[in-house]
């Protein structure tokens, strides 16, 4: 995590002030896939680097401290082996940015990495997670409870309809939506969310984290959001510290590449290891 | 933190603060390939078959980058552009006999077969031109497919939606040295969809559109409607002036634009003009102007436009545009076109020492230069550039800015940009970028252009007509007008030069001859004025001297007013001061008065044909002569009623769902469109309305005037200078939709000589 964010003086101005226009900021999102194309050892070290974003999720109802332990494994050797050596990259420590759960299962979360032997942060979701309409003071208790369960990162829902009355609330991070929703991560919607950031740090000096999350599902979506990012705001928000990719089967897709990549054939299923 | 990465080749590092980009090389193999085909030396594609005549010189085709010999080019000669016309005129008489369903499934057809080898299209495409692979690929390919479908569509309904047109006939085409071979599409589809056969003129070393016509040549049936011959400029006039080229469609420099209009002064073949590259940005302070950044980019730094852009900025938004197009500009990334993660190619080396004269010059003249990006630094590269606190009156800030130039200057009001945009003698193309639906049209309509688009820039589809206007020509491409282009009234006779060929430019007009009393006049009493009929009354000539005019038996009728120079002069000077005014009325009063014009008319029928037949037509065709004239005046006043302005929205919520709205006047082309496409054929296609349409709007086809002077004289004589033009009224038809090259009436004073001044606008014709 970046330094946090130390905040502002609340100028609705600023919001007032922004104009987005709609059809032009869907012209640029269909342009920020087609304009970088990365082939070969050039795709190769950008789908590595995608790797390093990933906040590996499980958030199904029915996680347990088994499937928790295969995802922290998965975590901290995210690339096959073999695959890494022939890339040459098998001690440079690819691991995912961090593993992402919900609040009950952060414990297990702790022990299976600690297990592991690595320190890849923790992130929970809280405060009543999706939907976030719970009582304020059930939501501080979730995240005191994470945090002393070993949390580092709180994926935060805030109260939405404090949003659309206008109530607004500051973060370190922000995050395109839960990834439970009908639309999740779109590049216009974090096209428009980028350049707040941007704006935010011209005025302020904070630089605010990205995290988009949900429906990320394949490689070459993955490098579409890091040439996004790498576009709008620059190479220095190309860093775990400030841009997370939320996402739960995208890693194996990666893998899937880096596979087809190293041998030239593309992997079956029983190829690569279940995360 | 660096980490490297041993690829199964190289070397690669990832640097962990920053991702590099590392250009991919296409495969190089399909376009080599093809010059193999031809053993590396291209001749020129006529008739269905490749032509490399002997003894010709050739010039090496070059990558613009490498300077690679790719191939070498013969030049033509006059006999191979003869040749290439008799092919065009041979095929016409076929293509145009044909229905045009038939042509409508040979459109199709070329359109499936560059599908089948788009690849080698674009690889080639942006081998030999240096553009951005991505750009010909993802934009021009398809965009060439789609307008092969539209103008198929369009030649299939051509029986009954055009009925009462002919198509012209072989039409030249003459293309500048640095063009896409998209520009070329957009003059052939149409002519071809309506009959016409083509034959291109390009210049040495540009193979694309050898190999678009080799695709077409080998579909078949027409192996002659389009024919490419590549030669020096020097054969312009050569092509233009063969016989039987109905229209020169020429798309270039302006300079070469005017030496090919006065080329042609007089010629039969009709000029269609599209100069220029330069391209207008307004941005105001209401606009998303991280948005409008992005249509700089799209205007200038992306392989897109094909010329520089001026940037017009509001003084409050000055600094944060500024700001966010430097940063924008940091990211942008420039290398070989092949590449497909680049912005901007290389233009080669005469592109490059163009714009550096320019920038250098802009320097001298105290401007700012910003230039940023990730640019190879050898030659013929050059990074994107932003110029700013330029002068006003320096010789730069008149200029045509080149490519990848933008020059930015601020404005404070709406009325000052609209006054600093339409300082400029040119008027392509220009966006207006406002949040605000009522300034953004304010200026849209305000801007002296051709094309304006609202919250976008450089969009282009097939269906939406695009053009100029002052001096950057006068032709439109793709919708309906792009086919009236192509088209006349059925039943026009076949131009022909009507020009003396030993006028003297130099002397034209200023040395006026004075004549000598020939004896007595035997016209009709009481003699109609005498005088020049400019500002609304009639006036002495300026030289004060008169010319016999002789009736069809060789007597002496009678004597009128000798115009020269100056007097054109003060009738252009009346026009403009009788534009604002005639503009400002509304559609209903120039109707009223162009019918009030026609009744005149009407009434003095029994005198104006009596006048007609002493001049050797024939009773019956004389009354004709009027009875149609009369018509014509209340067809265009009806039409100066029913045209509104139109607007167009593209893409306006998601792709896909683009629509048309029309917008005032009944008669929109939004009503069109749905009858033309038909609800079926697609389905998405229909009227979009939404309050906030103002958001990605194109406009195009404003009320712009369009200035002819004509001359009529003894034998409808045409004397081509300063846009003089004639046409011979030939034809019962409607008008079209648009204001085309008028029919003049030919009043019934043809045997006076007599000078006339028409304002034409889009709304209607101001005789004054």
């Amino acid at each position: 995590m970046s330094a946090h964010n130390r905040g502002t003086e609340l100028d609705l101005s600023w919001i007032s002030k922004i104009q987005v226009n709609h059809p032009a900021v869907l012209r640029r999102a269909e342009q920020i896939q087609a304009r970088r194309t990365v082939k070969k050892e050039w795709q190769a070290a950008w789908l590595l680097k995608a790797v390093t974003f990933i906040d590996l999720t499980t958030l199904s109802g029915d996680d347990t401290s088994s499937n928790i332990q295969r995802l922290c494994y998965k975590a901290k050797y995210p690339i096959r082996e073999d695959l890494l050596k022939a890339l040459n990259m098998y001690d440079k420590g690819i691991t995912t940015a961090a593993v992402c759960v919900y609040p009950a299962r952060v414990c297990d979360t702790v022990k299976a990495l600690k297990a592991a032997g690595c320190n890849i942060p923790v992130a929970s979701v809280a405060t009543g997670f999706p939907a976030g309409q719970t009582h304020l003071k059930t939501r501080l208790e979730e995240i005191r409870l994470a945090v002393e369960d070993g949390a580092t990162e709180i994926d935060v829902v805030i109260n939405r309809s404090l949003v659309l009355t206008g109530q607004w609330e500051g973060s370190d991070f922000i995050k395109t939506s839960t990834g439970k929703e009908t639309v999740n991560a779109t590049f216009p919607v974090a096209i428009v969310m980028l350049r707040a950031i941007r704006d935010f740090f011209w005025k302020t000096g904070n630089k605010i984290g990205f995290k988009p999350a949900g429906g990320i599902r394949s490689a070459k979506d993955s490098l579409a959001w890091l040439s996004l990012v790498k576009e709008e705001l620059g190479d220095e928000w190309l860093k775990p510290e400030l841009f997370r990719i939320g996402a739960s089967t995208l890693l194996s897709d990666i893998e899937r590449q880096i596979y087809h990549h190293v041998t030239g054939r593309y992997a079956a299923y029983h190829d690569l290891p279940m995360s | 933190r660096l980490t490297t990465l041993r690829g199964p080749r190289e070397r690669v590092v990832i640097n962990r603060a920053s991702l590099l980009l590392i250009p991919f090389p296409n495969c190089l193999y399909l376009p080599q390939a093809w010059l193999d085909t031809q053993d590396r030396c291209l001749g020129h594609y006529v008739n269905g078959k490749w032509l490399k005549p002997e003894h010709r010189n050739s010039v090496p085709c070059q990558d613009p980058i490498t300077g690679e010999n790719l191939a070498s080019c013969l030049q033509a000669q006059a006999e191979d552009v003869a040749a290439a016309v008799e092919a065009a005129r041979t095929a016409f008489k076929s293509w145009s006999a044909h229905p045009g369903v038939v042509r409508a499934q040979h459109l199709v057809r070329l359109a499936k077969v560059i599908q089948k080898h788009q690849r080698l299209l674009w690889t080639l495409e942006s081998l030999v031109t240096g553009r951005a692979v991505r750009e010909v690929r993802d934009g021009d390919v398809q965009l060439a497919q789609q307008l092969l479908h539209y103008h198929a569509i369009q030649a299939s309904t051509q029986e009954e939606a055009l009925a009462g047109w002919e198509p012209m006939g072989v039409i030249g085409l003459i293309l500048p040295p640095t063009f896409s071979f998209l520009e070329m599409m957009w003059r052939i589809c149409p002519a071809l969809a309506v009959g016409c056969t083509v034959v291109a003129l390009v210049p040495p070393a540009s193979p694309t559109p050898l190999l678009l016509a080799q695709l077409s040549g080998e579909l078949g049936p027409f192996p002659g409607i389009l024919n490419v011959i590549s030669g020096p400029a020097s054969l312009v006039p050569v092509l233009a002036s063969q016989p039987g080229i109905q229209k020169v469609a020429f798309c270039g420099a302006l300079e070469e634009g005017r030496a090919l209009r006065r080329t042609l002064a007089g010629e039969c073949a009709e000029l269609g003009l599209a100069l220029g590259t330069e391209s207008l940005l307004l941005l105001t302070d209401t606009a998303d102007v991280d948005s409008a950044v992005e249509g700089v980019v799209d205007a200038a730094w992306s392989d897109r436009g094909p010329g520089g852009l001026r940037l017009l900025i509001q003084e409050s938004v000055w600094d944060e545009a500024m700001r966010r197009l430097q940063e924008r500009m940091g990211r942008l990334r420039s290398g070989r076109g092949l590449d497909g993660a680049v912005d901007m190619g290389a233009r080669g080396a005469a592109a490059c020492d163009l714009v550096q004269r320019f920038v250098r010059e802009a320097q001298s003249q105290g401007a700012q230069v910003f230039q940023a990006g990730d640019v190879p630094s050898e030659h013929p590269f050059y990074p994107p550039t932003l110029v700013s606190n330029l002068p006003p009156a320096s010789p730069c800030a008149r200029a045509e800015v080149p490519w990848p130039v933008v020059v930015a200057s601020p404005f404070r009001t709406a009325k000052e940009a609209l006054a600093l945009a339409n300082g400029t003698p040119r008027g392509g193309s220009a966006s207006v970028w406002s949040e605000r639906l009522g300034q953004a049209l304010e200026l849209g309509y305000g801007l002296q252009v051709g094309t304006v688009w609202i919250n976008a820039h450089g969009l282009r589809d097939p269906s939406v007509p695009t053009g100029g206007c002052k001096e950057s020509g006068c032709s439109w491409h793709g919708g309906p007008d792009g086919l009236y282009e192509y088209l006349r009234p059925s039943g026009t006779p076949a131009r022909l030069s009507c020009l003396s060929k030993n006028l003297n430019y130099d002397t034209f007009g200023l040395a006026v001859p004075s004549t000598l009393p020939a004896g007595p006049e035997i016209g009709p009493s009481p003699a109609p004025p005498y005088g020049l009929f400019v500002g609304g009354r009639f006036q002495a000539p300026g030289a004060r001297s008169s010319r016999p005019i002789q009736d069809s038996s060789g007597n002496l009728h009678g004597y009128v007013a000798e115009g020269g120079a100056k007097d054109i002069r003060g009738a252009v000077e009346a026009a403009h001061q009788a534009f604002p005014g005639w503009a400002g009325q509304s559609p209903g009063a120039r109707a009223a008065l162009l019918w009030a014009l026609a009744a005149a008319l009407e009434r003095r029928k029994s005198t104006l044909a009596s006048r007609l037949e002493r001049q050797g037509v024939e009773l019956k065709a004389a009354e004709a002569e009027v009875e149609l004239s009369a018509r014509r005046l209340r067809a265009w006043g009806a039409r100066a009623q029913a045209q509104g302005h139109t607007l167009q929205v593209k893409d306006l919520w998601a792709r896909g769902r683009a629509g048309q709205v029309g917008w005032g006047g009944a008669q929109t082309r939004g009503c069109e469109m749905s009858q033309a496409w038909g609800p079926a054929a697609t389905p998405g296609r229909g009227l979009h309305f939404n309050m906030r349409f103002a958001w990605d709007i194109q406009t195009l086809s404003w009320a712009k005037p369009y200035f002819f002077l004509s001359f009529l004289e003894t034998e409808s004589r045409s004397v081509a200078q300063a846009g003089v033009q004639w046409r011979d009224l030939g034809s019962l038809q409607a008008p079209p939709p648009r204001f085309m090259p008028f029919s003049c009436p030919r009043l019934p004073t043809n045997f006076l000589f007599f000078l006339f001044f028409f304002i034409f606008s889009r709304d209607g014709i101001s005789p004054c």
